[in-house]
Protein backbone atom coordinates (compact mmCIF):
# COMPACT_ATOMS: atom_id res chain seq x y z
CA UNK A 1 0.00 0.00 0.00
CA UNK A 2 2.69 2.07 1.08
CA UNK A 3 4.46 1.48 -2.72
CA UNK A 4 1.39 2.73 -4.41
CA UNK A 5 1.13 5.79 -2.33
CA UNK A 6 4.81 6.69 -2.85
CA UNK A 7 4.18 6.29 -6.92
CA UNK A 8 0.91 8.52 -6.81
CA UNK A 9 3.54 10.46 -4.89
CA UNK A 10 6.39 10.68 -7.39
CA UNK A 11 3.55 11.05 -10.34
CA UNK A 12 2.05 14.33 -8.51
CA UNK A 13 5.57 15.44 -8.07
CA UNK A 14 6.22 14.92 -11.57
CA UNK A 15 2.90 16.86 -13.17
CA UNK A 16 3.72 19.31 -10.45
CA UNK A 17 7.35 20.28 -11.42
CA UNK A 18 6.21 20.03 -15.06
CA UNK A 19 3.01 22.81 -14.23
CA UNK A 20 5.42 24.90 -12.64
CA UNK A 21 8.07 24.88 -15.45
CA UNK A 22 5.30 25.97 -17.55
CA UNK A 23 4.55 28.78 -15.57
CA UNK A 24 8.41 29.91 -14.85
CA UNK A 25 8.59 29.97 -19.05
CA UNK A 26 5.69 32.24 -19.15
CA UNK A 27 6.81 34.37 -16.72
CA UNK A 28 10.35 34.34 -18.41
CA UNK A 29 9.18 35.41 -21.58
CA UNK A 30 6.20 38.08 -20.31
CA UNK A 31 9.00 39.40 -18.50
CA UNK A 32 11.67 39.91 -21.30
CA UNK A 33 8.62 41.13 -23.16
CA UNK A 34 7.98 44.09 -20.92
CA UNK A 35 11.65 44.60 -20.42
CA UNK A 36 12.92 44.57 -23.79
CA UNK A 37 10.32 45.28 -26.07
CA UNK A 38 8.03 47.93 -24.04
CA UNK A 39 7.77 50.29 -26.79
CA UNK A 40 6.07 47.84 -28.92
CA UNK A 41 3.80 46.32 -26.36
CA UNK A 42 0.12 46.43 -26.77
CA UNK A 43 -2.28 46.24 -24.17
CA UNK A 44 -4.21 42.91 -25.24
CA UNK A 45 -0.95 41.23 -25.95
CA UNK A 46 0.08 42.02 -22.12
CA UNK A 47 -3.99 40.59 -21.28
CA UNK A 48 -2.77 37.37 -23.49
CA UNK A 49 0.24 36.72 -21.07
CA UNK A 50 -1.85 37.26 -18.17
CA UNK A 51 -4.07 35.04 -19.23
CA UNK A 52 -1.76 32.80 -19.90
CA UNK A 53 -0.90 32.43 -16.61
CA UNK A 54 -3.78 32.45 -15.07
CA UNK A 55 -4.63 29.44 -17.32
CA UNK A 56 -1.40 28.21 -15.95
CA UNK A 57 -2.27 28.54 -12.49
CA UNK A 58 -5.22 27.30 -12.80
CA UNK A 59 -4.45 23.93 -13.75
CA UNK A 60 -1.56 24.11 -11.22
CA UNK A 61 -5.03 24.53 -8.39
CA UNK A 62 -6.91 21.70 -10.77
CA UNK A 63 -3.94 19.02 -10.10
CA UNK A 64 -3.64 20.02 -6.46
CA UNK A 65 -7.41 19.08 -5.75
CA UNK A 66 -7.19 16.13 -7.72
CA UNK A 67 -8.55 13.05 -5.83
CA UNK A 68 -5.39 11.02 -6.82
CA UNK A 69 -2.66 13.97 -5.65
CA UNK A 70 -2.09 12.70 -1.94
CA UNK A 71 -1.78 15.27 0.63
CA UNK A 72 1.18 16.97 0.56
CA UNK A 73 0.83 18.70 3.92
CA UNK A 74 1.64 15.07 5.47
CA UNK A 75 5.16 15.19 3.46
CA UNK A 76 7.95 17.07 5.48
CA UNK A 77 11.23 18.44 4.16
CA UNK A 78 13.77 18.61 6.35
CA UNK A 79 16.90 19.86 4.92
CA UNK A 80 19.99 17.24 6.21
CA UNK A 81 22.92 18.74 5.12
CA UNK A 82 23.39 23.02 4.33
CA UNK A 83 26.92 23.88 3.49
CA UNK A 84 28.26 27.81 2.22
CA UNK A 85 30.11 25.93 -0.82
CA UNK A 86 28.64 26.03 -3.98
CA UNK A 87 27.13 23.23 -5.47
CA UNK A 88 27.43 22.53 -8.86
CA UNK A 89 24.70 20.06 -9.37
CA UNK A 90 22.12 22.43 -7.69
CA UNK A 91 23.22 25.18 -9.37
CA UNK A 92 22.97 23.33 -12.85
CA UNK A 93 19.25 21.91 -11.88
CA UNK A 94 18.28 25.43 -10.72
CA UNK A 95 19.12 27.16 -13.79
CA UNK A 96 21.89 29.37 -11.88
CA UNK A 97 19.41 30.49 -9.42
CA UNK A 98 20.24 28.38 -6.40
CA UNK A 99 24.51 28.00 -6.34
CA UNK A 100 24.77 27.47 -2.65
CA UNK A 101 22.66 25.09 -0.45
CA UNK A 102 22.94 27.19 2.85
CA UNK A 103 21.59 28.93 5.74
CA UNK A 104 20.44 32.40 3.78
CA UNK A 105 18.09 30.28 1.69
CA UNK A 106 16.75 27.56 3.45
CA UNK A 107 14.25 29.93 5.23
CA UNK A 108 12.94 31.28 1.95
CA UNK A 109 12.73 28.02 -0.01
CA UNK A 110 11.91 25.56 2.28
CA UNK A 111 8.87 27.81 4.05
CA UNK A 112 5.44 26.29 5.10
CA UNK A 113 3.92 28.95 7.00
CA UNK A 114 3.13 32.09 5.55
CA UNK A 115 4.86 35.51 6.36
CA UNK A 116 3.97 36.84 10.06
CA UNK A 117 2.16 39.59 8.62
CA UNK A 118 0.29 37.20 6.25
CA UNK A 119 -0.78 35.09 9.75
CA UNK A 120 -2.20 38.03 11.71
CA UNK A 121 -4.50 39.04 9.06
CA UNK A 122 -5.33 35.47 8.17
CA UNK A 123 -6.35 35.52 11.81
CA UNK A 124 -8.21 38.72 11.48
CA UNK A 125 -10.43 37.73 9.01
CA UNK A 126 -11.34 34.60 10.43
CA UNK A 127 -12.03 36.22 13.66
CA UNK A 128 -14.49 38.52 12.04
CA UNK A 129 -16.22 35.65 10.33
CA UNK A 130 -17.18 33.59 13.25
CA UNK A 131 -17.83 36.75 14.68
CA UNK A 132 -20.42 38.33 12.56
CA UNK A 133 -22.82 34.44 12.58
CA UNK A 134 -23.64 32.05 10.10
CA UNK A 135 -26.94 33.87 8.69
CA UNK A 136 -25.34 37.11 8.27
CA UNK A 137 -22.79 35.60 6.57
CA UNK A 138 -25.08 33.10 4.98
CA UNK A 139 -27.06 36.41 3.77
CA UNK A 140 -23.79 38.13 2.36
CA UNK A 141 -22.80 35.61 0.58
CA UNK A 142 -26.08 35.13 -0.97
CA UNK A 143 -25.99 38.94 -1.74
CA UNK A 144 -22.42 38.75 -3.68
CA UNK A 145 -23.96 36.26 -5.61
CA UNK A 146 -26.66 37.64 -6.79
CA UNK A 147 -24.63 40.69 -7.99
CA UNK A 148 -22.27 38.77 -10.08
CA UNK A 149 -24.72 36.70 -11.79
CA UNK A 150 -26.34 40.30 -12.64
CA UNK A 151 -22.87 41.52 -13.79
CA UNK A 152 -22.60 38.51 -15.92
CA UNK A 153 -26.24 38.69 -17.52
CA UNK A 154 -25.28 41.68 -18.81
CA UNK A 155 -22.25 40.87 -20.21
CA UNK A 156 -23.18 38.05 -21.58
CA UNK A 157 -26.99 39.39 -23.18
CA UNK A 158 -26.90 39.84 -27.17
CA UNK A 159 -26.21 43.62 -28.24
CA UNK A 160 -29.12 43.88 -29.23
CA UNK A 161 -30.18 44.95 -26.17
CA UNK A 162 -27.62 47.14 -25.67
CA UNK A 163 -28.17 49.02 -28.88
CA UNK A 164 -31.98 49.62 -28.21
CA UNK A 165 -31.14 51.17 -25.26
CA UNK A 166 -28.70 53.35 -26.67
CA UNK A 167 -31.26 54.14 -29.61
CA UNK A 168 -33.99 55.34 -27.20
CA UNK A 169 -31.26 57.72 -25.55
CA UNK A 170 -30.72 59.33 -28.79
CA UNK A 171 -34.31 59.58 -29.89
CA UNK A 172 -34.55 62.00 -27.07
CA UNK A 173 -31.72 64.26 -28.87
CA UNK A 174 -32.00 64.54 -32.82
CA UNK A 175 -29.35 66.03 -34.49
CA UNK A 176 -31.20 66.85 -37.67
CA UNK A 177 -34.48 68.88 -38.35
CA UNK A 178 -36.04 67.71 -41.74
CA UNK A 179 -37.99 70.59 -42.23
CA UNK A 180 -34.81 72.38 -42.32
CA UNK A 181 -33.24 69.93 -44.71
CA UNK A 182 -36.06 70.81 -47.14
CA UNK A 183 -35.56 74.47 -46.26
CA UNK A 184 -32.09 74.38 -47.22
CA UNK A 185 -32.14 72.64 -50.14
CA UNK A 186 -34.66 74.68 -51.94
CA UNK A 187 -32.57 77.63 -50.62
CA UNK A 188 -29.74 76.39 -52.97
CA UNK A 189 -31.68 74.60 -55.72
CA UNK A 190 -33.88 77.59 -56.50
CA UNK A 191 -33.63 80.17 -54.34
CA UNK A 192 -36.51 79.55 -51.52
CA UNK A 193 -36.22 82.32 -49.05
CA UNK A 194 -33.49 84.20 -50.94
CA UNK A 195 -34.45 86.42 -53.04
CA UNK A 196 -33.32 89.72 -53.31
CA UNK A 197 -34.99 93.03 -52.71
CA UNK A 198 -37.73 90.48 -50.92
CA UNK A 199 -38.93 90.42 -47.64
CA UNK A 200 -36.57 87.81 -45.46
CA UNK A 201 -39.09 84.57 -44.94
CA UNK A 202 -39.37 81.59 -47.63
CA UNK A 203 -43.36 82.22 -48.07
CA UNK A 204 -42.79 85.47 -48.88
CA UNK A 205 -40.85 84.55 -52.32
CA UNK A 206 -41.49 82.33 -54.53
CA UNK A 207 -39.59 81.68 -58.06
CA UNK A 208 -39.42 84.87 -59.67
CA UNK A 209 -40.03 83.46 -63.00
CA UNK A 210 -43.61 82.53 -61.89
CA UNK A 211 -46.00 85.16 -61.88
CA UNK A 212 -44.06 87.86 -61.92
CA UNK A 213 -45.93 89.71 -64.10
CA UNK A 214 -48.21 91.13 -62.64
CA UNK A 215 -45.93 92.18 -59.56
CA UNK A 216 -43.88 95.08 -60.47
CA UNK A 217 -43.92 98.21 -61.04
CA UNK A 218 -46.75 99.17 -63.36
CA UNK A 219 -45.20 102.15 -64.80
CA UNK A 220 -42.67 99.32 -66.06
CA UNK A 221 -45.07 97.39 -67.83
CA UNK A 222 -46.65 100.42 -69.60
CA UNK A 223 -43.40 101.68 -71.03
CA UNK A 224 -43.00 98.41 -72.46
CA UNK A 225 -46.44 97.12 -73.51
CA UNK A 226 -46.01 100.49 -75.62
CA UNK A 227 -43.23 99.31 -77.34
CA UNK A 228 -44.14 95.96 -77.90
CA UNK A 229 -47.71 97.09 -79.22
CA UNK A 230 -48.98 94.16 -77.52
CA UNK A 231 -47.83 91.55 -79.81
CA UNK A 232 -47.06 88.08 -78.39
CA UNK A 233 -43.23 88.29 -79.46
CA UNK A 234 -43.36 91.22 -77.10
CA UNK A 235 -44.57 89.31 -73.73
CA UNK A 236 -41.14 88.19 -73.48
CA UNK A 237 -39.64 91.53 -73.06
CA UNK A 238 -41.92 93.05 -69.98
CA UNK A 239 -40.65 90.12 -68.24
CA UNK A 240 -36.99 90.65 -68.87
CA UNK A 241 -37.47 94.02 -68.42
CA UNK A 242 -38.86 94.12 -64.75
CA UNK A 243 -36.35 92.19 -63.52
CA UNK A 244 -34.29 94.76 -64.59
CA UNK A 245 -35.76 97.33 -63.24
CA UNK A 246 -35.35 95.72 -59.99
CA UNK A 247 -31.75 95.60 -60.89
CA UNK A 248 -32.12 99.29 -61.29
CA UNK A 249 -31.36 99.32 -64.69
CA UNK A 250 -33.61 101.34 -67.35
CA UNK A 251 -34.69 98.46 -69.95
CA UNK A 252 -32.68 99.34 -73.21
CA UNK A 253 -34.44 100.05 -75.96
CA UNK A 254 -32.42 98.01 -78.39
CA UNK A 255 -33.74 95.26 -76.70
CA UNK A 256 -37.57 96.12 -77.22
CA UNK A 257 -36.70 96.98 -81.06
CA UNK A 258 -35.64 93.18 -81.63
CA UNK A 259 -38.58 91.46 -80.31
CA UNK A 260 -41.00 93.82 -82.13
CA UNK A 261 -38.77 93.60 -85.40
CA UNK A 262 -39.10 89.45 -84.96
CA UNK A 263 -43.20 89.49 -84.55
CA UNK A 264 -43.51 91.66 -87.45
CA UNK A 265 -41.81 89.24 -89.70
CA UNK A 266 -44.70 87.09 -89.37
CA UNK A 267 -47.86 89.14 -90.58
CA UNK A 268 -50.33 86.94 -90.12
CA UNK A 269 -50.19 85.63 -86.20
CA UNK A 270 -51.66 87.65 -83.97
CA UNK B 1 0.37 56.65 -91.58
CA UNK B 2 0.34 56.87 -88.32
CA UNK B 3 -2.19 59.52 -85.95
CA UNK B 4 -0.47 62.56 -85.32
CA UNK B 5 -0.38 63.25 -81.64
CA UNK B 6 -3.37 64.17 -79.72
CA UNK B 7 -2.11 67.86 -79.58
CA UNK B 8 -1.71 68.12 -82.66
CA UNK B 9 -5.45 67.15 -83.82
CA UNK B 10 -7.90 69.90 -84.13
CA UNK B 11 -10.47 70.17 -81.02
CA UNK B 12 -13.76 69.41 -82.23
CA UNK B 13 -15.46 67.62 -79.16
CA UNK B 14 -16.39 69.57 -76.04
CA UNK B 15 -15.31 68.31 -72.38
CA UNK B 16 -16.09 64.66 -71.13
CA UNK B 17 -19.60 64.90 -70.19
CA UNK B 18 -19.19 65.33 -66.24
CA UNK B 19 -21.94 64.33 -63.84
CA UNK B 20 -22.77 65.69 -60.45
CA UNK B 21 -23.78 62.64 -58.30
CA UNK B 22 -25.31 64.33 -55.29
CA UNK B 23 -26.82 63.47 -51.50
CA UNK B 24 -28.15 66.13 -49.28
CA UNK B 25 -29.13 66.35 -45.54
CA UNK B 26 -28.79 69.34 -42.43
CA UNK B 27 -27.21 69.08 -39.21
CA UNK B 28 -28.56 71.14 -36.30
CA UNK B 29 -26.35 73.40 -34.69
CA UNK B 30 -25.69 71.51 -31.65
CA UNK B 31 -24.54 68.40 -33.04
CA UNK B 32 -22.48 70.24 -35.61
CA UNK B 33 -19.37 69.15 -33.49
CA UNK B 34 -20.01 65.29 -33.65
CA UNK B 35 -20.57 65.60 -37.02
CA UNK B 36 -17.28 67.52 -37.73
CA UNK B 37 -15.39 64.93 -35.40
CA UNK B 38 -16.61 61.75 -36.95
CA UNK B 39 -15.68 63.37 -40.60
CA UNK B 40 -12.34 63.99 -39.57
CA UNK B 41 -12.33 60.29 -38.70
CA UNK B 42 -13.89 59.08 -41.95
CA UNK B 43 -12.09 61.72 -44.21
CA UNK B 44 -8.73 61.76 -45.99
CA UNK B 45 -6.66 62.97 -43.81
CA UNK B 46 -6.06 67.11 -43.96
CA UNK B 47 -5.82 70.02 -42.19
CA UNK B 48 -9.54 71.16 -41.73
CA UNK B 49 -10.67 73.52 -44.21
CA UNK B 50 -12.79 76.17 -44.08
CA UNK B 51 -14.35 78.32 -47.01
CA UNK B 52 -16.33 81.44 -47.07
CA UNK B 53 -18.17 81.52 -50.18
CA UNK B 54 -20.47 84.69 -51.91
CA UNK B 55 -22.73 82.87 -54.67
CA UNK B 56 -24.56 84.17 -57.10
CA UNK B 57 -27.20 82.49 -59.14
CA UNK B 58 -27.95 84.49 -62.54
CA UNK B 59 -31.06 83.22 -65.02
CA UNK B 60 -31.77 84.12 -68.87
CA UNK B 61 -35.10 83.78 -69.85
CA UNK B 62 -36.29 82.74 -73.05
CA UNK B 63 -39.17 82.71 -74.75
CA UNK B 64 -39.60 78.75 -73.75
CA UNK B 65 -40.45 78.12 -70.32
CA UNK B 66 -37.37 77.20 -68.48
CA UNK B 67 -34.53 79.82 -67.30
CA UNK B 68 -31.35 78.94 -68.41
CA UNK B 69 -29.74 78.94 -64.97
CA UNK B 70 -25.98 79.84 -64.19
CA UNK B 71 -24.35 79.61 -60.87
CA UNK B 72 -21.52 81.78 -60.24
CA UNK B 73 -19.64 81.43 -57.16
CA UNK B 74 -16.23 83.42 -55.50
CA UNK B 75 -14.62 83.35 -51.92
CA UNK B 76 -14.45 85.53 -49.87
CA UNK B 77 -11.82 84.29 -47.89
CA UNK B 78 -9.63 84.34 -50.87
CA UNK B 79 -10.41 87.64 -52.81
CA UNK B 80 -7.88 86.97 -55.67
CA UNK B 81 -8.87 83.89 -56.57
CA UNK B 82 -10.67 83.59 -59.35
CA UNK B 83 -14.54 83.10 -60.01
CA UNK B 84 -16.29 79.87 -60.41
CA UNK B 85 -19.01 79.14 -63.09
CA UNK B 86 -20.78 76.22 -62.62
CA UNK B 87 -23.72 75.52 -64.81
CA UNK B 88 -25.98 72.72 -63.61
CA UNK B 89 -28.42 70.29 -65.50
CA UNK B 90 -31.70 69.33 -64.63
CA UNK B 91 -31.71 66.00 -62.43
CA UNK B 92 -31.50 62.82 -64.69
CA UNK B 93 -34.64 60.66 -64.48
CA UNK B 94 -33.20 57.64 -64.29
CA UNK B 95 -34.64 54.29 -62.68
CA UNK B 96 -35.98 54.98 -59.07
CA UNK B 97 -32.84 52.51 -57.67
CA UNK B 98 -29.66 54.93 -58.10
CA UNK B 99 -29.48 56.45 -54.79
CA UNK B 100 -28.04 59.72 -55.19
CA UNK B 101 -29.15 62.66 -57.82
CA UNK B 102 -27.32 62.78 -60.92
CA UNK B 103 -27.25 65.62 -63.29
CA UNK B 104 -25.37 67.38 -65.81
CA UNK B 105 -22.31 69.48 -64.26
CA UNK B 106 -20.20 71.73 -66.14
CA UNK B 107 -17.27 73.60 -64.23
CA UNK B 108 -15.78 76.90 -65.51
CA UNK B 109 -13.21 79.42 -64.03
CA UNK B 110 -13.70 82.68 -64.73
CA UNK B 111 -12.10 86.35 -63.81
CA UNK B 112 -12.96 89.13 -61.81
CA UNK B 113 -15.44 90.69 -65.01
CA UNK B 114 -17.59 87.91 -64.60
CA UNK B 115 -21.01 89.41 -63.04
CA UNK B 116 -20.88 92.30 -66.10
CA UNK B 117 -20.38 89.90 -68.89
CA UNK B 118 -22.70 87.98 -67.47
CA UNK B 119 -25.39 90.91 -67.38
CA UNK B 120 -24.24 92.09 -70.74
CA UNK B 121 -25.21 88.21 -72.16
CA UNK B 122 -28.50 88.95 -70.66
CA UNK B 123 -28.58 87.25 -67.68
CA UNK B 124 -30.34 88.19 -65.00
CA UNK B 125 -29.03 87.67 -60.86
CA UNK B 126 -31.80 85.79 -59.47
CA UNK B 127 -30.79 85.54 -56.34
CA UNK B 128 -27.40 85.40 -53.91
CA UNK B 129 -26.14 83.89 -51.18
CA UNK B 130 -23.29 83.80 -48.75
CA UNK B 131 -21.84 79.61 -47.63
CA UNK B 132 -19.08 79.27 -44.97
CA UNK B 133 -18.23 76.03 -43.48
CA UNK B 134 -16.01 73.06 -43.97
CA UNK B 135 -15.20 70.91 -46.85
CA UNK B 136 -13.86 67.51 -46.36
CA UNK B 137 -12.62 64.69 -48.77
CA UNK B 138 -12.56 61.12 -49.27
CA UNK B 139 -10.80 59.62 -52.26
CA UNK B 140 -13.22 61.48 -55.14
CA UNK B 141 -15.96 62.05 -52.93
CA UNK B 142 -16.35 65.60 -51.59
CA UNK B 143 -18.36 66.28 -48.20
CA UNK B 144 -19.66 70.20 -47.63
CA UNK B 145 -20.47 71.30 -44.23
CA UNK B 146 -22.01 74.47 -44.46
CA UNK B 147 -24.12 77.77 -43.35
CA UNK B 148 -26.10 79.56 -45.79
CA UNK B 149 -26.61 83.29 -44.73
CA UNK B 150 -28.79 85.43 -46.68
CA UNK B 151 -27.61 89.14 -47.98
CA UNK B 152 -29.98 91.90 -46.86
CA UNK B 153 -28.65 94.52 -49.06
CA UNK B 154 -28.34 93.14 -52.43
CA UNK B 155 -24.05 93.34 -53.04
CA UNK B 156 -23.29 94.01 -49.29
CA UNK B 157 -21.48 90.68 -48.04
CA UNK B 158 -21.20 91.61 -44.67
CA UNK B 159 -24.83 91.84 -43.87
CA UNK B 160 -25.72 88.79 -43.36
CA UNK B 161 -28.01 86.79 -41.87
CA UNK B 162 -28.07 83.45 -41.09
CA UNK B 163 -31.36 81.28 -42.83
CA UNK B 164 -31.79 78.43 -40.70
CA UNK B 165 -30.47 76.98 -37.28
CA UNK B 166 -29.27 73.93 -39.48
CA UNK B 167 -26.33 73.32 -41.29
CA UNK B 168 -26.84 72.15 -44.75
CA UNK B 169 -24.66 68.82 -45.61
CA UNK B 170 -23.71 67.48 -49.16
CA UNK B 171 -21.88 64.59 -50.11
CA UNK B 172 -20.94 65.12 -53.44
CA UNK B 173 -18.42 63.47 -56.52
CA UNK B 174 -17.95 64.51 -60.22
CA UNK B 175 -17.63 61.35 -62.58
CA UNK B 176 -18.29 61.01 -66.04
CA UNK B 177 -21.52 59.72 -67.15
CA UNK B 178 -22.90 56.03 -66.70
CA UNK B 179 -20.35 55.11 -63.37
CA UNK B 180 -23.20 53.49 -60.87
CA UNK B 181 -20.40 52.50 -58.95
CA UNK B 182 -20.33 56.08 -57.53
CA UNK B 183 -23.52 56.07 -56.13
CA UNK B 184 -23.17 52.73 -54.38
CA UNK B 185 -19.81 54.14 -52.88
CA UNK B 186 -22.05 57.72 -51.90
CA UNK B 187 -24.45 55.63 -50.09
CA UNK B 188 -22.35 53.33 -48.02
CA UNK B 189 -20.65 56.34 -47.22
CA UNK B 190 -23.73 58.10 -46.05
CA UNK B 191 -25.09 55.38 -44.03
CA UNK B 192 -21.86 55.65 -41.53
CA UNK B 193 -23.38 59.14 -40.84
CA UNK B 194 -26.49 58.10 -39.34
CA UNK B 195 -27.79 58.74 -37.28
CA UNK B 196 -26.29 62.38 -36.94
CA UNK B 197 -27.29 63.42 -40.28
CA UNK B 198 -29.46 61.60 -42.65
CA UNK B 199 -27.92 62.13 -46.25
CA UNK B 200 -30.71 61.81 -49.15
CA UNK B 201 -32.13 62.31 -52.77
CA UNK B 202 -33.72 64.76 -52.18
CA UNK B 203 -35.21 66.09 -55.91
CA UNK B 204 -35.08 69.79 -55.71
CA UNK B 205 -38.12 69.81 -57.86
CA UNK B 206 -40.21 68.61 -55.68
CA UNK B 207 -39.85 71.08 -52.90
CA UNK B 208 -41.36 73.51 -55.27
CA UNK B 209 -44.40 74.91 -53.51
Amino acid sequence: MFQREEKQLEASVESLISRVAHVKNALHSFIYKLENEYERLTWPSVLDNFALLSGQLNTINKLLRNEKTPSFRNQVIIPLLLSPDRDEDLAKLTEQRVPVFSHEIVPDYLRTKPDPEVEEQEKQLSAEAARIGPDVAQKQIQTLNKLCSNLLEKLSNPREDRDAENAAMRQSKPSFNPTDTNALVSAVAFGKGLSKCRPPGPVAAGHQGQGSMMSGGPTLQQVTIGGGSGQQAGMGGPVAQQQQGQTGKMPSSIKTNIKSASGSMHPYTR
Amino acid sequence: MEAPPVTVMPVTGGTINMMEYLLQGSVLDQALDSLLHRLRGLCDNMEPETFTDHELVYLLKGQQGNPFILRARRSLSHPTAPWHLRYLGQPEVGDKSRHTLVRNCVDVAASHSLPEFLNEMGFRMDHEFVSNGHIFRKGAMKIVVSKLSRILVPGNTENTEHLSLSYLVELSVLAPAGQDTVSEDMRSFAEQLKPLVHLEKIDPSKQRH
